[in-house]
């Protein structure tokens, strides 16, 4: 799940406030489950956005809409025509970053601001609490880490092991953060396969990653691409 | 102002209340209008349902309470003791209505025999369609054996007279006085211009027994007793009495018998002391006036001296019903009991009196019933109906309203179309038990009691033993319901399966497979979910605020422009603190000169955050939230999960740049009419100094 958490209203207010008709634009999934961007955000975005504007006497109207997905064309393309039809001049999108990008692009003269900071790819610890899990850096070694991924949770991504930070199995940036090789070693303790992390194991190649440049992927059963271009492209 | 209950969806499921009422009164509905102190709605909901409402608020053996899923929590909510409030609070109002409501009677002439709850029920109904019904009633004043048998310290005969005044109202005639059969033969009305003739005569004649001595002094049946005892005319009552019978007549008659001054009363019945067929109410009040029962015994013998009666010879009953449910009582001949009485009255059943049939062409059937379609209500005879008692035998007063309503449809389809309308039984599906699992989470609350007075001044005379609710009690047991199938509905193109339900849903409740569902049986209508669902996917039934925000958008306005000087609040208030409806009608309309909007809400605990900030959207200038007093919300975690919501508002108040302390939060301390002036008189003056601190 893409976890983010909405943005203070005074920075949003500072986005759209030289516009007299504001969408607050809500996404039905990630967002909404990470309680930043459903509907019911949009309401609270909304009004918070409604009552600083009645306080300041202006004359703005804030519309309020919530689509199933804003990383779908098809699903935007509902919002695009709303905001044909009710002279939209600015969207505030509830959607993850991913949402804003795309919406920016199908939407060719709307100014689409972020009402959310998008954080990371996470999952509900306790209810109302995300913790990062996951870094999408496109090569998964959790097999050999026992199932938890130094990548994204150990604060310097090491592949190696604890670093001197580690201490009764927190992190030295803060208390509340483990430390992911302390828990990446009890974990196989108890699986019985502490040994395979004395295994070596070759340089990693991190091009798969962010260093090697913005990603794209093709699923050929639905896409009629030719892989071999579409590799040669993303080389 | 209140906030409006979304458009009523039509559900295929019924609370058990309404669906064991005979006549589906919407006892839960009913519950709500009075809980929201729409004391005019309930009433109209009642005489819709029930012309015999009064009489039903009084007598009516309430298998609504019987089937109540509180029951399982704790006690049943008194739904019947809350139609009486609504009969006897909106007296008045029922008055008014009368003039409005008298129907046009352009159509037939139906004669309906009987002025039992049954004919009169029928005769209303035929008088709001249209036609003109002329009752006959062979005693001096209409009601039936309701109005002039049952015992006045259970219904007086001013409650069954507001029924049936009410019933008169609408333009039904009633001739008292007049026996048909003897007085005008039936065929004679059919003659006369009546179009048909509808029987509703009841059971009016009281079985005897053939045992010997029967024919002693002193010894009577039970129907001309209880009406003597009612006409207040001589009753012959000895010191001692004993009554044959363990139904609610016999109860009645030994109750009687007690009042009017017999010292030792004793009650003998067939039945074992499990199968008594009275209600179990009225044999523990009847025991607890003294009145000795001896269930298990069925009369031998007759003794006397002189003629008169000395008492009666008793013999074991070992069992009243064989193996296939038929009355087949079996006696142990040898052991025997013998009880001194200078009176006996006879109590084991009635008879319907068929005098009215005499030459009259309907056919009998058996030892002399009417021959009768249950589904038509039809006689042999075209034209001629036949309902309540006489032909479906003895029930309750509220089964006879029905059956009084369905003759109705049934003489009116014929009327209309030449044709016999088929009326199959019809039995409404429910929401079925309430599971143990949620009962166990479900707020414990005592059911609200009303005075009752005690047996030893209850025995004195016949005043009616049980008072009504006062409105704050009503009001605190109408709390009690359970609202049945006014739980959560989920939109699932909405819904993201985020499980926020599931975990925060107090009871248990909510479940996510592909999308989020609240089970209709189990779901408290709490509303929880509902206000922190982050898609707004989940909706109450019978609860929403979305017309609320459009009165505040059109109230505020008003009331700041009115109101210069004054912050003005709008105070969200908890609705289940008020003792009278009076107070918040005062508060709502001299509220807002002082600068105060109050809006009365069923659990403030189901307001969302959007719902919190929308006063400041339309330009309010504080927030006061008031909830239930401590410790007594009826929903676990509630006020807790109000309190998040709260501190949510504040912060976009903070982040916008207005004070958080524009958002008051307070308990009800005693009574709403106590506490909460107080309350909005510090918000206000505390709200007053923040906007002078700043200009405003």
């Amino acid at each position: 799940m893409i976890v983010a958490e909405r943005k203070p209203l005074a920075e949003i207010r500072s986005f759209v406030e030289d516009y007299r008709r504001i969408l607050i634009l809500g996404c039905g999934t990630c967002t909404t489950v990470s309680l930043c961007g459903g509907e019911a955000e949009v309401k609270i975005v909304a009004s918070g956005l409604r009552i600083s504007f009645l306080h300041e006497g202006r004359d703005s109207e804030i519309l309020e809409d919530c689509i199933t997905r804003q990383c779908e064309p098809e699903f935007v393309e509902v919002a695009r025509q709303k905001v044909k039809d009710e002279s939209i001049e600015a969207i505030v999108s509830l959607g993850c970053g991913v949402g804003v990008n795309l919406l920016a692009q199908l939407l060719e003269t709307v100014p689409v601001f972020p009402g959310v900071n998008t954080k990371f790819f996470g999952a509900v610890v306790e209810p109302g609490m995300w913790l990062e899990m996951c870094a999408g850096c496109g090569d998964c070694i959790l097999q050999l880490t026992g199932g938890i991924c130094p990548i994204a949770r150990c604060s310097k991504s090491l592949l190696n092991g604890p670093c001197g930070g580690t201490r009764d199995g927190k992190c030295e940036i803060g208390e509340d953060v483990d430390c992911a090789w302390a828990l990446i070693i009890e974990r196989m303790k108890s699986l019985g396969t502490l040994d395979r992390l004395s295994e070596m194991l070759p340089a990693r190649d991190w091009s798969t990653s962010r260093h090697g440049g913005p990603r794209r992927l093709v699923h050929t059963e639905v896409a009629n691409v030719n892989v071999q271009e579409t590799e040669g492209e993303a080389q | 102002m209140g906030t409006n209950p979304m458009p009523r969806v039509e559900s295929t499921v019924h609370a058990p209340c309404a669906a064991a009422c005979a006549v589906h009164t919407d006892t839960r509905q009913l519950v709500e209008f009075i809980a929201n102190g729409r004391y005019e709605d309930a009433l109209e909901l009642l005489l819709e349902a029930n012309p015999f409402s009064s009489v039903c608020g009084r007598i009516c053996h309430h298998p609504c309470e019987q089937s109540c899923r509180r029951a399982k929590v704790d006690a049943p909510v008194g739904l019947r003791r809350l139609k009486r409030f609504v009969m006897e609070t909106m007296a008045d109002s029922r008055h008014l209505r009368r003039e409005r409501n008298i129907p046009q009677q352009d159509k037939a002439r139906v004669a309906i025999i009987g002025s039992g709850p049954s004919g009169m029920t029928a005769a209303h109904d035929l008088a709001r369609l249209g036609y003109k019904p002329v009752v006959f009633e062979r005693h001096a004043t209409p009601g039936g054996l309701l109005g002039q048998a049952l015992p006045r310290y259970r219904l007086p005969y001013s409650v069954v007279k507001e029924d049936i005044d009410d019933i008169i109202a609408l333009g039904v005639e009633v001739r008292t006085g007049i026996e048909i059969g003897i007085d005008i033969k039936l065929d004679d009305l059919l003659k006369d211009g009546f179009s048909a003739v509808l029987i509703a005569t009841g059971l009016s004649e009281s079985r005897t027994l053939g045992i010997p001595g029967i024919d002693s002094r002193g010894v009577q049946l039970a129907l001309p007793f209880l009406l003597a005892a009612h006409s207040s005319r001589p009753v012959e009552n000895g010191k001692r009495m004993v009554v044959i019978g363990g139904g609610n007549v016999a109860v009645d008659v030994a109750r009687t018998a007690r009042r009017l001054g017999a010292e030792k009363v004793t009650m003998v019945c067939l039945e074992s002391r499990d199968e008594i067929p009275a209600w179990p109410w009225e044999i523990e009040e009847t025991e607890e006036e003294g009145i000795v029962l001896m269930p298990s015994w069925g009369p031998k013998s007759v003794f006397s001296e002189n003629g008169a009666i000395k008492g009666i010879e008793l013999k074991k009953c070992l069992s009243v019903f064989d193996s296939e449910g038929r009355f087949r009582p079996q006696f142990d001949e040898s052991e025997v009991a013998t009880v001194a009485a200078e009176g006996l009255v006879i109590a084991v059943g009635q008879s319907g009196d068929l005098t009215c049939l005499e030459d009259a062409a309907v056919e009998l059937v058996g030892e002399g019933r009417i021959q009768w379609d249950r589904e038509t209500l039809a006689t042999s005879r075209e034209g001629v109906f036949a309902c309540g008692e006489v032909v479906s035998g003895p029930g309750s007063a509220v089964e006879a309203v029905l059956s009084g309503h369905r003759a109705a449809r049934a003489i009116s389809h014929l009327l209309e179309t030449g044709n016999l309308l088929e009326q199959p039984p019809e039995e409404l599906p429910h929401i079925g038990d309430l599971p143990d699992d949620v009962a166990s989470k479900v707020t414990l609350l005592s059911p609200i009691g009303v005075s009752v007075l005690a047996p030893e001044e209850r025995v004195k005379g016949f005043e009616e033993i049980e008072t009504g609710y006062s409105e704050a009690d009503a009001l605190r047991e109408a709390r009690r319901c359970l609202a049945c199938t006014t739980g959560a509905l989920v939109d699932e193109e909405k819904c993201a399966a985020c499980l926020t339900c599931v975990r925060i849903c107090p009871f248990g409740v909510a479940t996510v497979e592909r999308t989020a569902a609240m089970p209709q049986d189990e779901c408290q209508a709490c509303g929880l979910c509902a206000a922190q669902c982050p898609a707004a996917a989940i909706a109450l039934t019978r609860f929403s605020t979305r017309q609320m925000k459009d009165q505040l958008r059109e109230v505020v306005p008003l009331v700041k422009s009115q109101s210069r000087a004054t912050p003005v609040i709008v105070s969200y208030c908890c609705l289940f603190e008020v003792t009278g409806r009076d107070f918040l009608r005062s508060a709502e309309s001299t509220g807002p000169g002082r600068g105060i909007v109050p809006i009365s809400i069923p659990c403030v605990a189901r307001l969302s955050t959007a719902d919190l900030l929308s006063p400041f959207e339309v330009g309010a200038d504080g927030l006061v939230i008031i909830a239930c007093r401590e410790d007594s919300c009826l929903y676990p975690t509630a006020e807790d999960r109000l309190l998040y919501r709260i501190r949510q508002a504040k912060g976009v108040l903070g982040e916008i740049g207005m004070e958080e302390e524009r958002i008051d939060y307070w308990k009800t301390n005693g009574s709403a009419e106590v506490s909460w002036g107080a309350f909005w008189a510090l918000s206000q003056k505390k709200l007053g100094e923040i906007l002078n601190r700043k200009g405003e």
